[in-house]
């Protein structure tokens, strides 16, 4: 046990990671003076750093890195492949030092690593292979290579790309699986949307950044409500509620469900007033009435016009394609009442899988190659939905133009 | 087989039936059969075979040929001509293309193995080319439906690719005449300016005002130039692009047509992909209680946000029950889960961090 570095790292964790030579001047982060004092505790620490350092490069080179697929600002994605077997390709996403956080990783590094590591093992979810940092201090993950873009790129490209009620259904229940794999395991993933959902080469598709993950909070322990790009964002985070559950993705995976259905964001809003405008205009106003407790909520505001919950019908007129069931099933999905909100769980039971048609098949599946790796490095380099909100909603309107004379 | 040099032929072609020369009479025409390969010139075969199936009169071939099988040879070497007639027969039963295999490798092997029959086929013994003869029809009767639709693929391609360059013999010839016309439309254009020049000479004005004529007609030719080309342009945009296209299409079908060969058995849809995540050691009934829960149990702001308590205690039973049946020691030596040195890789990044809690503060 005393081998382990899972016991050594504490101590570690009083000194900078790498142990500099003695000329080169003392640790000004550390804060001590260059004493023989320091010195001791450095020569102590200093095996297990080197064997530290030493598995780290051991990491390193069991990958080799290709060709830059993107730059962004908060990552650079790179193709990469393995040292041993040059076939297995990897998406190696090295994170930038961020300016917020120069010394330390970057919290929704930490997210990721955290939260992928946990939820190895599902055919939905994004695998992490390996994490290992390189000079100046960068860290590098290794992800699955994912050449076939992302659902986004499917729903806009309207000319090129045509699916059905199958291959809606198919993508839904991948999706669906994912996230009930996530809050089986206590995970919230908190940025679902078309563009995080990324197509592997057989078509499998898999839910990738977790930046924005966390687990389930305890009771009492205040989560932030400012998750969720905007418009996947469900109404209980719009108002502010700092306890939540998986219910908040359920609203997304609905809206990403809608989207499927109507090849366009569904709910759009340039703003949160908009965004709850459409929510009441569209699905119904929050009321005391189909949402108890629901004017307790610190942000609580809603148009004055109240708007009854949409029924079915409303829905059917829309989102018909799916059939009945597939419109109950989203009409569960977007429940404003979290608490009555449908579940993973039960959004797998429901009827709707077991009805015709039958999901396509994923090598079935339609699917786009132009341009895909592009879009794979573009999701991956992505800062998250939190933070570049306004930005995401710029560069949407660019892709969509973009769409339009790259034909 | 060592030919003496003789680029006349005046040595070698001589029939050996007849053993009339190309000397003697330069109208003679050798055939052979592919039977055996022997040659002959045409009246002999003509006039030995006329009545039927006969031996072949080499010495010592004892093959019956009839008068249908006999053809002229396209190659001066009959050795060649027989292995060339081998490797036609044995491509279009091995007409697997790469796309076929799952990998590089196995197309290379599979090239290998024809390569190997062949050589069987062309150089080896009567055993051995029997034994490999043999082979090649199993084959050929055993992958019919595959050859057949090979054949058919490679004839839609090869279509593919004399439509296309039809298209652009087209597109070619239709330029050359642009620019035929349009040298005599310049030709013209020069003589009636130079007309004009003449008339305006004769008329008395300045040359100035023959200047503007041949700065319009300048003009006119790089309009006319820019005509041509988008004239001449969509044809053969649209043609290539459109030919282009369908082949790429045609070859991601023929791949995906590949893939539906093992087709899986098709049970009913599982929602839950082939997973549970049932607890094992526990049974979770609802109404599970503790004091730290009922004290926010009914706080408003846990109410209305939907905040689900069923969820934290499955977690919390979950959590404590997580470590049993889990042998840290067996799972060193299988080496499953994440890999130590990605918790170190980690541990060194997260050393730095001042405040490593500060992740979970949200």
């Amino acid at each position: 046990m005393a081998n382990s570095p899972l016991v050594a790292r504490p101590t570690d964790a009083l000194q900078p990671p790498k142990s500099l030579p003695p000329s080169s001047g003392g640790t000004p982060s550390g804060g001590l003076p260059r004493s023989a004092r320091g010195q001791q505790i450095a020569a102590l620490a200093r095996p297990t750093m080197d064997l530290m350092e030493q598995m780290n490069e051991d990491e390193k080179n069991k990958y080799i890195k290709g060709k830059k697929l993107g730059e962004g600002t908060y990552a650079n994605v790179y193709l990469g492949h393995s040292r041993l077997d040059s076939s297995t390709q990897v998406a190696i996403k090295k994170i930038k030092v961020q300016k917020e956080y120069q010394d330390g990783i970057a919290p929704d590094a930490i997210r990721e690593m955290k939260y992928l590591q946990k939820l190895r093992g599902h055919a939905n979810i994004i695998i992490l292979h390996s994490v290992f940092s390189s000079k100046d201090q960068n860290l590098n993950l290794v992800l699955e290579y994912l050449p076939l873009g992302d659902l986004e790129m499917l729903i806009r490209d309207v000319d090129h790309v045509r699916y059905g009620a199958a291959d809606i259904k198919a993508w839904m229940g991948m999706l669906t699986r994912a996230i009930w794999w996530c809050h089986d395991n206590y995970v919230l993933h908190r940025d679902i949307k078309p563009n995080n959902l990324l197509i592997a080469a057989d078509g499998e598709v898999k839910l990738a950044d977790f930046g924005l993950a966390r687990s389930f909070a305890d009771p009492g322990v205040r989560m932030t409500a400012n998750v969720i790009t905007r418009w996947y964002r469900p109404p209980e985070l719009l108002f502010g509620a700092r306890h939540y559950s998986g219910a908040v993705d359920i609203w997304s995976v609905g809206l990403v469900f809608a989207e499927l259905i109507i090849r366009a964001p569904y709910l759009p809003g340039n703003s949160e007033v908009e965004q709850i405008a459409l929510i009441c205009r569209e699905i119904g106003t929050p009321t005391e009435e189909n949402w108890p407790g629901v004017t307790q909520l610190k942000e609580y505001t809603v148009p004055s016009d109240v708007v009854p919950v949409a029924g079915k019908d409303k829905y059917m007129g829309r989102f018909g394609a799916v059939g009945s069931d597939g419109v109950d099933l989203l009409t569960k999905t977007l429940v404003l009442d979290p608490r009555r909100r449908i579940t993973a769980r039960e959004m797998l039971e429901h009827r709707w899988w077991k009805a015709d048609p039958k999901p396509t098949p994923k090598h079935d599946l339609p699917k786009k190659t132009a341009g895909a790796e592009e879009k794979l490095a573009a999701d991956l380099k992505r800062r998250n939905g939190m933070v570049e909100d306004d930005d995401v909603r710029g560069s949407k309107v660019a892709r969509k133009l973009d769409f339009g004379t790259a034909r | 087989m060592a030919r003496p040099l003789d680029p006349l032929g005046f040595e070698d072609e001589m029939c050996p039936v007849c053993k009339s020369r190309k000397y003697l009479n330069p109208d003679i025409v050798f055939v052979f059969n592919p039977e055996c390969y022997h040659s002959m010139c045409l009246n002999c075969a003509n006039r030995l075979f006329n009545d039927g199936p006969n031996q072949c009169p080499h010495a010592g071939c004892n093959k019956t040929l009839r008068r249908k099988g006999f053809r002229s040879a396209f190659f001066g070497d009959l050795a060649v001509e027989r292995e060339v007639d081998i490797r036609r027969r044995v491509a279009a039963v091995f007409n697997q293309v790469e796309d076929d295999f799952e990998t590089l490798q196995d197309y290379n092997n599979y090239l290998q193995m024809v390569e190997d029959l062949t050589f069987e086929l062309v150089n080896g013994t009567d055993e051995r080319r029997r034994q490999a003869e043999a082979q090649l029809q199993a084959w050929e009767a055993e992958h019919r439906a595959d050859i057949e639709r090979n054949k058919k693929a490679g004839r839609e391609a090869d279509e593919i690719s004399r439509v296309r360059l039809a298209a652009e013999r087209d597109a070619v010839r239709q330029r050359r005449i642009e620019a035929i016309k349009e040298a005599e439309a310049e030709k013209r254009e020069r003589v009636r300016s130079r007309e004009m020049e003449l008339d305006n000479l004769a008329k008395g004005t300045t040359a100035m005002t023959a200047e503007p004529a041949t700065k319009v007609q300048l003009k006119r030719r790089g309009q006319v130039n820019r005509v041509a080309e988008t004239a001449s342009n969509p044809a053969i945009a649209t043609t290539g692009m459109g030919t282009g296209a369908s082949e790429v299409e045609r070859l991601s079908i023929r791949g995906l047509k590949e893939k539906p060969k093992a087709p899986a058995p098709q049970g009913p849809y599982d929602p839950f992909g082939g997973m549970d995540f049932a607890p094992s050691r526990y049974k979770l009934h609802g109404g599970l209680s503790h004091p730290l829960m009922e004290k926010y149990r009914l706080d408003r702001q846990h109410v209305a946000g939907g905040y689900s308590f069923d969820d934290f205690a499955a977690r919390a039973l979950y959590e404590a029950f997580a470590g049993l049946g889990v042998f840290v020691e067996d799972e060193k030596e299988v080496g499953s889960g994440i890999g130590l040195s990605q918790e170190t890789s980690m541990a060194a990044g997260i050393a730095a961090v001042v405040d490593a809690d500060k992740m979970d503060l949200d």
